[in-house]
């Protein structure tokens, strides 16, 4: 038996095509016929982003590309038709705009405790589809307890930032990489792939990646 | 920090996939252009434009 390929994958919990392209590659691994071990990375894509931002992603993405109001609704919407599309319901009428920082802190607090993974979909689930403000201890800590975590515990790991030097860490990796875009999935540290490709696409750069692997 | 399971930077990854997949680029999460043509057409097909 053939041992896992390791995926590294770099992503933002308020990144569209991160949580897309999670689900793309979800369905690539399945299709894939060979074991597979996620990890992931913090990657932030607006650390300028006040945590009490006030307005919409609309809102932030008119003041920030200067666009008109209506071509930022008609990009969302258009985003949230290719969410729908692999099953995931956006409601950007009631995300929350915010910096994610903490937010990395929280998935390093899981990954500390062996469950990064589902941290990261409860962490996106939030964002996208719940409504949920994840830039904010408190709401983050409710997040968190709702997963059965120790309310006092996770409290203080956030409100002591014992996890801010990995989310660095993480972040300073991508540059090393030179990764500007998330998602970004490095594989058995050697191959990178950008973006939310589709499954089939997936599943072949694994077949390739095993095949290249079982031929040293 | 758990260092352990850190990859190991390599200089120059070899890509693979396709490049011209959707992703978010710097601090905001645009439609590429491709998606942007897409839209064009599919209005140019409803006469819209």
């Amino acid at each position: 038996m053939s041992e896992p390929i390791k995926v590294d994958i770099w992503s933002d919990v308020q990144c569209p095509w991160c949580y897309i392209g999670k689900r793309k590659f979800e369905a690539g691994a399945a299709e894939f016929d060979g074991d597979v071990e996620v990890e992931y990375h913090s990657f932030e894509l607006s650390p300028d982003t006040p945590v009490e931002f006030e307005g919409t992603p609309m809102d932030y993405l008119a003041q920030r590309r200067g666009l008109p109001l209506e071509q930022v609704e008609e990009m969302l919407a258009r985003v949230t038709g290719i969410a729908e599309s692999v099953g995931l319901d956006y409601d950007y009428d009631h995300v929350h705009q915010t910096n994610t920082v903490i937010s990395h802190e929280l998935l390093h607090f899981a990954k500390a405790h062996g469950r990064q993974l589902e941290m990261k979909e409860r962490l996106l689930k939030a964002y996208f589809i719940n409504g949920e403000h994840v830039g904010r201890i408190p709401d983050l800590v409710e997040i968190a307890v709702d997963l059965g975590y120790d309310r006092a515990e996770v409290t203080e790991a956030l409100e002591s930032h014992r996890y801010l030097a990995d989310v660095k860490a993480d972040v300073a990796l991508a540059q090393e990489y030179g990764i500007q875009g998330v998602p970004f999935f490095v594989i058995d540290g050697k191959y990178g792939v950008s973006g939310a490709q589709e499954a089939a696409t997936f599943a072949n750069v694994l077949e390739q990646v095993r095949s290249e692997k079982e031929a040293v | 920090m758990d260092a352990v399971t850190l990859p190991i930077p390599i200089v120059g990854l070899q890509p693979l996939g396709d490049a011209a997949a959707d992703a978010c680029d710097g601090d905001s999460c645009l439609i590429p252009d491709h998606h942007e043509q897409a839209v064009i057409n599919r209005r140019l097909d409803d006469n819209a434009v």
